[in-house]
């Protein structure tokens, strides 16, 4: 009899997504966990081997900052999926629909419309006019349907009582939707009878979806149907697997800069068979780079005459110029009263409780207790710049303390949330094949497109802190990711 | 008064540059003060205009030339009226500017910009100077509007923009960007709402002493100006232009407002060519009779 | 196809053919110079950089030509844009480029060879085995260009790889003819078999030509080789047929476009052309109107399918 994966699992204090409180399997993880305890540990071996030799033949790899120029990693997929019941996954979507519904009418407003949200108080307006990602050169271009957050991506935990919550709001050029594909597609070559046995939900339609959206969103002047780029800095950048990865999914041509041309406000490529329109632009390069006219960068990323195209109505950027102060964290804490707002509807989906420390009264209470909260910048992503209370030292502390009394604006602070464990494969260091299972803190990346609706893309990217006891899970810094299966309805009964 | 505009921009390059796109904001604004009667762009080589109202409410009109060109003329023509503005009739208190309300609807002309940004000698400076208005705020302006008309002596292209607004005072003299921006910093370092205008001025003698319709050697050439508003509470903006120590009045026309000179410069671009270019800017403003005879 | 994609392909064939016909002509300069004891060597050496149009760049880093000097300079100098180690650098960051458009099979043959280049010792290689070094880069090429053919679709891509390769071809087997015939003529050396054997391996025409002509190797007959072969794929005339070719299947309408005009009106002129009138005439001249004709059509390729994808060069301005 093989070993048991699971024999020694310690649960801890926290939340396992596997085992409930009693040390019991929770009923949609029942199949799975039998097919993993089957496993022997050659099986196990052989399996790792598969989904690596997959990995590196398919040039997966992310860049990692702060080390050495060009260092780039292979993917770290854990073999342990993530499984998300029916249930549950429809109340996250319905959290996820309602959310992103009030960022693009929020955003919409704020750049085209009347501003009511700041008319009317519900986020003060000296907080939007001082985010550095209020694009003032973006006020009135329009965006057909409103829909500004064509992609986004929200951050969610799930707190100690298994609560989901939303962390984070990603809506100007949120990465990783690649890895979720290719987490699945190597899944489904390395585990495909656990497959079988589940009724996992499919994510391969990304691709059609995206296309689907980004069309939606073309100008009423465009061809039909409308030509779509995807637009990236180039070779160069850290996300550029992904954007070549998407434009091959759309089946549509992988642009730079230098391959548009604007003319009488109508953007072109340049092909050898001459100009040919482009109707919508799926855009991966900041803001700050897209046109020299408006933003007098030195850079030649960008396409002169770009925004002044699109305030025309000859051509549709995505996501929408401007997103930014939706992403200044500074603003998160306002979503639940947007959500009102804009919608008239309670939140699904709770935020984590935040202090805003420009409201002197928060920030004394804060500043109190800064060893048991987590500090955040307003303006920061991938995990950069944050402090983590209980496991700052005395200096990192006292150097936060100060950060946020010369700037409060600078930053938010949150109560830490323990977040929800999965059991992960640790290898023991005895080689392949000898790895065992420990429980891992994970929050999960969902997709949300904004088109014709607003559609969420079944799970989305779970991403794993892989380093015992700590709560960072961006792969930038050790993190690593899990497939995630959210199961189909008729699932729920068994 | 009545005015007819013409604001005329010139490039010539040695080498042919083969794409240029431009924004434009020389059209005048539309307030309580002037009303637009007419506008209306062209440039040779011709190229189809995107006219729209930026976040600052001026007209913009984006244009770009696609043909390998060497010369490239934008014309912008216009006809506006201007009326006489009302004494400040208010007496504020410094008290009145921290009002919550009054300090949220101007927020954004009340910090520092990239060529407003004072230091703490230039705001002890704005103390000093306005000391003896005591807390009377028009007091305050006037003292800061003087303080800069006469510390200044106006000289062309004797800066470039992009000076350091704290070294203005030390230089002694400046072109009208650098007065309106001093004049912005120091109302703003004291908490006073500011805000840098750019628009023309029509600076013939007294009034009436040109007949209308004048002789072309009688129309004044001249670039762009600028002055400065500031927000008055209980009053709304009120204009003054400290190159020429004056309030502003029916001889200024005004095009658009912004923080600073980057919110509304009449004319940025970029073209992909050689790199040198030779560009001349004229404006003619000239007086009509119409209203005179209405 | 994206104007800056065919650009990149255009250039990595040409650039690839560079490395190639680089190596080729250092190998033949080289065993040429031990086999035949006619030749002066300065005079040979200094030939090989008159061929690839490189004299005044040497002669300007080095003070006098010397086989090992030369060999260096146009093997991995770096500041030479035109040693093998920076075309092959240069194809790389071509199909880097487009790595999305080619197969990883070409990409990959090309980013070894890059690396390969990177990781020897290649002075060391030129002291001990030029042969071996020059035999290696040969068989790299020839095997990027297997590659190529046998894992790219025969499309647009495809076409501007095989014409750049095609019209690099020809300018270098021009180059080499022009540079063969017009020196040494007063000397005895165009007598010498052995000088028209070299210039044969050179472009790896011998056993061709002996297949062709017999072992009787005349001046003549390796001109006509050279030059107007139909069949021998390193003959002017082939590659400016492969190329014109090419540039049809990519033009759109009904009228040839500028490239094939151009390129049309110079292979038509080679294909009825006598090489005995072409000697009495002036050799010289007229191969290099050819190679002239040659780079207009380059030229015109670049300004009628790449126009204006290279990095602009953006200024910015305002004005008060």
């Amino acid at each position: 009899m093989a070993p048991d994966l699971f024999e020694g699992y310690e649960r801890g204090p926290f939340f396992d997504e596997i085992f409930d409180s009693e040390d019991g399997v929770r009923t949609h993880y029942r199949s799975l966990a039998e097919r993993l305890r089957g496993l022997s540990p050659g099986d196990l071996e052989r399996t790792e081997r598969l989904r690596d030799s997959i990995f590196r033949s398919r040039g997966i790899t992310f860049a990692v900052y702060g080390e050495s120029q060009g260092i780039e990693r292979t993917w770290p997929l854990d073999l342990i999926p993530r499984v998300i019941p029916a249930d549950e996954w429809s109340h996250v979507e319905r959290g996820l629909v309602q959310r992103v519904t009030a960022l693009n009418r929020f955003l919409e407003d704020l750049y085209a419309g009347e501003r009511a949200a700041l008319h009317d108080g519900v986020v003060p307006r000296w907080l939007v006019q001082s985010s550095a990602g209020f694009v003032r050169e973006a006020h009135g271009i329009p965006v057909p349907r409103g829909a500004r957050c064509l992609v986004s991506g929200i951050d969610i935990v799930r707190d100690g009582d298994g609560v989901y919550r939303v962390l984070e709001d990603n809506v100007r050029t949120p990465s990783g939707i690649s890895y979720v594909l290719e987490n699945r597609s190597a899944m489904t070559r390395v585990l495909p009878v656990a497959f079988a046995q589940l009724r996992v939900r499919p994510v391969n339609h990304y691709g059609s979806s995206l296309l689907a959206a980004l069309r939606s969103v073309a100008p009423p002047s465009a061809g039909d149907p409308p030509r779509v780029v995807v637009l990236t800095p180039g070779v160069y950048n850290s996300a550029y697997f992904e954007h070549a990865f998407l434009a091959r999914q759309m089946g549509v041509e992988l642009v730079e800069g230098r391959d548009l041309v604007v003319e009488d406000h109508v953007v072109c490529m340049r092909t050898t068979r001459g100009l040919v329109r482009v109707d919508v632009i799926y855009k991966r390069i900041d803001d700050d780079f897209l046109d020299p006219v408006v933003f007098r960068s030195g850079s030649t990323l960008g396409v002169p005459g770009l925004l002044a195209a699109a305030r025309a109505g000859n051509v549709t950027i995505s996501n929408s110029v401007g997103n930014g102060v939706a992403d200044d964290k500074a603003l998160y804490p306002y979503l639940p009263a947007l959500i009102r707002f804009y919608l008239g509807e309670e939140p699904i989906l709770p935020n984590v409780e935040t202090y805003l420390l420009w409201e002197p009264e928060q920030r004394a209470a804060a500043l109190a207790r800064l060893h048991e909260l987590v500090v955040k910048p307003v303006d920061a992503s991938g995990g950069y710049g944050i402090v983590i209370g209980p496991k700052a030292s005395e200096e990192e502390l006292a150097a936060c303390h100060k950060n946020i009394e010369e700037n409060p604006r600078g930053y938010i602070a949150q109560e830490v949330v323990a977040l929800s464990r999965h059991p992960t494969l640790i290898e023991s260091g005895a080689g392949a094949g000898t790895a065992r299972l420990e429980g891992r803190h994970i929050d999960l990346r969902p997709f949300v497109l904004s088109g014709e609706r607003v559609e969420v893309i079944p799970g989305g990217l779970t991403r794993v802190a892989l380093r015992r006891g700590s709560l960072v899970v961006n792969s930038s810094q050790g993190g690593g990711s899990k497939d995630t299966w959210v199961l189909a309805q008729d699932e729920e009964a068994g | 008064m009545r005015f007819a505009i013409r604001y005329r921009s010139e490039f010539r390059y040695p080498d042919p540059v083969f794409e240029s796109h431009n924004l434009l904001r020389a059209c005048p604004t539309t307030d309580a003060r002037q009303t637009l009667l007419h506008y209306e762009v062209t440039t040779t080589p011709a190229a189809r205009l995107h006219g729209y109202r930026d976040y600052w409410g001026t007209r913009v009109d984006a244009f770009g030339v696609r043909a390998p060109h060497t010369s490239l003329t934008i014309q912008a023509e216009a006809g506006v009226e201007t009326r006489p503005t009302g004494p400040m009739a208010v007496c504020p208190r410094r008290a009145d500017l921290t009002d919550p309300d009054f300090v949220d609807a101007h927020l954004e002309f009340l910090g520092r910009s990239p060529h407003t940004a004072w230091n703490e000698a230039l705001r002890k400076e704005a103390e000093q100077r306005s000391a003896s208005a005591g807390d009377d705020v028009v007091g305050i302006v006037l003292a800061l509007h003087r303080m800069v008309g006469t510390s200044l002596e106006y000289v062309p292209g004797s800066t470039q923009i992009g000076v350091d607004v704290n070294d203005v005072l030390r230089g002694r003299k400046g072109v009208c960007q650098d007065f309106a921006h001093l004049l912005v910093a120091l109302a703003r370092s004291l908490g006073i709402p500011a805000r840098y205008v750019s628009g023309y001025l029509f600076e013939a003698g007294a009034e009436g002493d040109l007949p209308a319709p004048v002789p072309d050697g009688e129309r004044l050439a001249i670039k762009t100006h600028a002055w400065v508003e500031v927000a008055i509470p209980g009053a709304g903006w009120w204009g003054l232009d400290p190159t020429n120590r004056q309030e502003v009045g029916e001889r200024h026309v005004k095009i658009g407002h912004g923080r600073d000179y980057d919110d509304v410069l009449p004319l940025r671009g970029v073209y992909q060519g050689a790199g040198a270019q030779a560009l001349e800017v004229a404006v003619l403003i000239r007086r009509e009779s119409g209203s005179q005879q209405q | 196809m994206l104007s800056r994609h065919a650009e990149d392909l255009f250039w990595a064939g040409r650039y690839i053919e560079r490395a190639d016909d680089t190596a080729r002509l250092l190998d033949v300069t080289y065993h040429g110079l031990l086999e035949s004891p006619l030749a002066d060597a300065a005079t040979s050496w200094r030939e090989l950089l008159e061929v690839l149009s490189l004299e005044h760049a040497f002669d300007a880093r080095h003070p006098t030509v010397t086989g090992a000097a030369v060999s260096a300079f146009l093997v991995l100098d770096a500041d030479n844009p035109g040693a093998i180690t920076s075309a092959v650098s240069h194809a790389r960051e071509n199909a880097r480029n487009v790595r999305e458009r080619i197969s990883t099979e070409l990409w990959e043959a090309i980013n070894t060879f890059h690396l390969e280049l990177r990781g020897r010792n290649l002075r060391e290689d030129l002291e001990r085995q030029p042969y071996q070094l020059y035999s290696l880069v040969k068989s790299r090429c020839q095997a990027i260009a297997g590659v190529a053919s046998e894992t790219m679709s025969r499309d647009d891509g495809w076409r501007f790889l095989l014409l750049g390769r095609m019209l690099e071809r020809a300018e270098m087997t021009c180059r080499l003819l022009s540079v063969r015939f017009g020196s040494h003529a007063s000397t005895g050396l165009h007598a010498d078999v052995h000088y028209w054997m070299a210039v044969l391996k050179s472009v790896s025409a011998f056993e061709a030509y002996v297949k062709v002509n017999r072992a009787e190797i005349d001046r003549t007959d390796v001109l006509e080789f050279l030059l107007l072969s139909r069949e021998f794929p390193r003959s002017v005339l082939f590659c400016l047929r492969a190329s014109e070719r090419e540039l049809a299947r990519l033009g759109a309408g009904l009228q040839p476009s500028r490239p094939e005009r151009l390129l049309g009106r110079l292979r038509a002129d080679l294909e009825f052309a006598d090489v005995h009138e072409l000697l009495e005439a002036g050799l010289v001249e007229s191969l290099e109107t050819v190679q002239d004709g040659i780079r207009s059509a380059a030229d015109a390729v670049a300004s009628h399918f790449f126009l204006g994808s290279a990095s602009p060069t953006l200024h910015a301005f305002e004005a008060a």
